[in-house]
């Protein structure tokens, strides 16, 4: 019994301590019917694996949602997904078991990922009974980290979207939102994120999950971030 | 999705370009993507990221090498450079790191992928080559660039096998017995001899290891024909094929030698050994071989590998500023190896001494091997009996290394300015006192010896001795306005070739009729200008290269604030130009001069030397401005 604690301790301890080049990350990105995580559906999941700060450029995950609900509205605009696009797609179990797979037990990072954490826990509760196990990253909250500890100029926005912090630092964004390019995006932030916050002494996972784990708040109107 | 974008850029990038779709799709099986922060190192050597072959996607990097404790910038890279192509041949490329001069975002193509793609693949494996064979994919990139960046590593695909394989090769007659084969290897002082037919073609090869393995092992009867022992199947390779040719010839027959056939006729032989001495043609390796040699009859052929060097930099766009500074440290390491092998045989010297180098190789810009140009300044001795043992040492001494130098290729000075002349090999007293006479009544002598011991540095022994003189000589010229006037008109006595038509002023009659001579038209009225600068604001050794001056200058001179970028330019411009046709002329066998032919250079070169002409114009009409009166 002892030993199984002193086990354990010892386990959690040493995976805080593992240096952020040796983690296995997957950047995700889920677009929505809208907002509200009781009645919104998931129509598009993308995803991209990384190992530290290197993009795993060929391991992607795309996949097309058929929310089985009529959706329209403004949000259709924004990822550009219409109905029809979905009509022939999957259910959301296939694409959620997949993921699931596809994620394994890699750290979930993303732009604002808490959202997407809870649509796709929802969606796992009522598939398996239970949410992903995995730890996740909000991209977001490490950037506004770094703002606050002047490792980049400027002030801290109060809620910049994923495509205004990619302009600045020059990754190229398109015109409309799709799950596995916005995942790339914040795949790329956390690429360049990683250096300055080494450089800012969190050099280990336990420190870089408290620094990314601050919380996104974000009101309903402002979709345009997803 | 995302390879989408990977596929776009890889597709305007060689050799990627040129592979089909499928070849392309298996070379990017795996691949990541990774940035690195402006100063970060990329790769080392040591290498454990030897596993990946990077694409720069954006930014740029420059490649190091270690010498002596200090970093040496070997080249410059940019977008769609690829790094750590070489070493897909499992050869040990000598670069110590990688580092990025910008914020710098990789592509990490798996080197095992690409490997096994060039493997299978026959027609990838020739756009491979060929995209590193021919820079010119390269040019318009190049342009935009400004000659800092170019394409990858390419030792093996830039250089013929010509340049690299023993030429006129010890041969037989099919005839010759074992003993008379092995007699003639001994004379030759080969490991191999090539056994020709009744019309002198090669019908095979004897080794050394066939007379070991074959003959000493077996007992054979040494009065056997040669031809019984010989390898009969021959490969060869033609003299103009490059070396990468030559290695998959060698992998692929399990052979370690190549006959090498030019105009259907045995022009020599390729070992692998000689491949594996191109693959260290690194400045590194050789470095390594001059540290390692006991004598001067080992120091000529690591000397003579030195001009391969400028094939491996040319190849891979370092700039003339760069090429000079490996050149220049691998030509001291060299002197200094024979300056110590003397001493060796001497003794230790009865006095301290500086052995000092001026000319071209004082201001660290000596491309090929040019005139030795050398002095020795020893200490005061102490008493008559240490006056003679100084003497008579340094007499000895630089006989020796005069003769040293001559042997591994430095031809002797014509104006014998060198320490064996004994005007030139004298005590720090007597130093001073030239400096004295030469500032004091500076006729036209004195003005050129002012000025060529101010380019001087010392390059073995005690530096404080030519410090010590160099004060000297500064102290009596700092204000000496009839010296410095002489000095000012000395560096503009070369005018820019350029006439009133804007054309350039060539050679008018004799064997260099219609040519422009780089060095005293480009590089001598740089090297003169800056150097009267120099001299003017007190800037002396060890400061004495050109462009380490230019950057001195840049604070204190107002000329040279002004003009610092565009003297720079110019200077390397010409330079590397310089550099390039005097190693085209070695590689085909002429010795290296500094005659080109303006009508030859394309459109981009002559506007770019043409500007650096005019820069040079420009600057020595505003000295002759502001000295008006000094020049009279």
């Amino acid at each position: 019994m002892v030993a199984a604690l002193l086990n354990r301790f010892f386990k959690r301890s040493s995976a805080g301590h593992r240096p952020i080049e040796s983690l296995e990350f997957v950047s995700l990105d889920v677009e929505l019917t809208g907002l509200d995580d009781r009645r919104d559906s998931i129509l598009s999941i993308g995803a991209v694996k990384m190992a530290g700060g290197r993009i795993a450029l060929s391991e992607s995950f795309y996949r097309l949602i058929n929310p089985n609900v009529s959706f329209s509205g403004p949000v259709v605009t924004i990822h550009g997904i219409t109905p029809s696009d979905v009509k022939s797609s999957e259910g959301i179990e296939t694409a959620l078991r997949d993921v699931i797979d596809f994620c394994g037990d890699r750290i979930i990072i993303g732009h604002c990922i808490d959202i997407d954490m809870a649509f796709l826990n929802r969606e796992a509760v009522k598939l398996t009974g239970r949410p992903l196990k995995n730890q996740s990253l909000d991209t977001l909250a490490v950037y506004k980290w770094l703002l606050s500890r002047h490792c980049y100029k400027g002030d801290v926005p109060l809620n910049p979207s994923l495509y205004d912090i990619a302009k600045r630092f020059d990754i190229p964004v398109d015109i409309s939102h799709n799950a596995v390019m916005d995942a790339f995006i914040a795949a790329q932030l956390l690429q360049r994120f990683i250096s300055a916050l080494c450089q800012c002494g969190v050099k280990y996972a336990g420190d870089l999950l408290r620094v990314g784990n601050a919380g996104c708040i974000i009101t309903r109107g402002e979709i345009s971030n997803l | 999705m995302i390879l989408d974008e990977v596929v776009q850029f890889l597709r305007r990038v060689p050799p990627f370009q040129f592979l089909s779709e499928k070849a392309l799709n298996a070379a990017i099986k795996g691949i990541s993507s990774e940035f690195f922060p402006k100063g970060s190192v990329i790769a080392t050597n040591s290498g454990q990221d030897g596993d990946f072959l990077y694409v720069i996607k954006k930014g740029g990097v420059k490649r190091l090498l270690d010498s002596d404790g200090q970093q040496i910038v070997v080249d410059y890279k940019g977008e769609g450079d690829t790094i750590g192509y070489m070493s897909l041949l499992g050869e040990d490329v000598p670069w110590s790191c990688v580092k990025a001069i910008d914020d710098t975002i990789c592509y990490l193509l798996r080197k095992d992928h690409v490997q096994a793609l060039i493997d299978s693949d026959g027609q990838a494996r020739n756009s491979f080559s060929k995209s590193f064979l021919h820079p010119a994919n390269f040019d318009t990139l190049k342009e935009d660039r400004g000659f800092s960046y170019t394409c990858g590593e390419k030792i093996l695909f830039s250089t013929p096998v010509a340049d690299i394989a023993r030429n006129n090769p010890a041969t037989a007659s099919q005839h010759i017995s074992i003993r008379e084969a092995a007699r003639l290897m001994t004379e030759r002082k080969t490991d191999y001899i090539v056994i020709t037919d009744a019309d002198a073609a090669p019908v095979g090869i004897v080794t050394n290891s066939d007379l070991r393995d074959k003959v000493v092992s077996l007992g054979m009867d040494v009065n056997l024909p040669a031809r019984t022992i010989m390898t009969e199947a021959i490969h060869s390779v033609d003299a103009g094929d490059y070396c990468y040719e030559a290695v998959l010839k060698m992998v692929k027959n399990n052979v370690h030698h190549l006959v090498v056939i030019s105009g259907g006729c045995l022009w020599g032989v390729l070992t692998n050994h000689d491949l594996m001495l191109l693959q260290g043609t690194s400045p590194l390796s050789i470095v390594k071989a001059i540290e390692a040699q006991s004598s001067v009859d080992g120091l000529i052929p690591v000397s003579n590998k030195i001009n391969g060097i400028y094939s491996v930099l040319l190849a891979g766009g370092a700039r003339a500023g760069n090429i000079l500074r490996i050149i220049t440290e691998i030509n001291d390491r060299l002197v200094r190896k024979i300056i110590t092998l003397a001493e060796r045989d001497l003794g230790s010297p009865p006095v301290a001494y500086a052995w000092i180098c001026f000319g071209s190789e004082g201001r660290k810009e000596q491309t090929f091997k040019t005139d030795q140009d050398n002095a020795i300044i020893y200490n005061d001795p102490a008493n008559e009996g240490e006056a003679q043992a100084a003497f008579d040492y340094f007499s000895s001494l630089s006989k020796i290394v005069r003769i040293s130098l001559l042997q591994v290729g430095f031809p002797q000075c014509p104006a014998l300015y060198m320490a064996s002349n004994p005007m030139w090999r004298r005590p720090l007293k007597t130093w001073k006192k030239y400096a004295a006479d030469w500032c004091t009544t500076p006729s036209a002598k004195a003005v050129l010896n002012t000025v060529t011991f101010f380019d001087s540095r010392t390059v073995y022994g005690d530096e404080t001795l030519l410090t010590a003189f160099s004060r000297h000589l500064m102290s009596h010229i700092t204000g000496n306005r009839l010296l410095l006037g002489k000095a000012a008109s000395l560096s503009i006595k070369n005018a820019p070739p350029i006439g009133f038509l804007k054309t350039f002023v060539v050679e008018k009659s004799g064997e260099h009729k219609d040519m422009l001579n780089l060095k005293v038209k480009g590089v001598a009225p740089i090297v003169d200008l800056v150097r009267f600068f120099a001299l003017e604001k007190g800037i002396s050794t060890p400061t004495t290269s050109t462009l380490m001056r230019i950057e001195a200058l840049t604070a204190s001179h107002s000329i040279v604030k002004e003009y610092a970028e565009e003297l720079v330019h110019a200077f390397e411009y010409i330079m590397l130009l310089r550099i390039q046709h005097q190693y085209e002329k070695i590689r085909n066998n002429l010795p290296p001069d500094n005659f080109i032919r303006p009508d030859k250079l394309s459109n981009l070169q002559r506007r770019t030397i043409k500007e650096a002409f005019q820069v040079i114009s420009k600057i020595q009409n505003i000295v002759i401005e502001r000295y008006r009166e000094m020049i009279w």
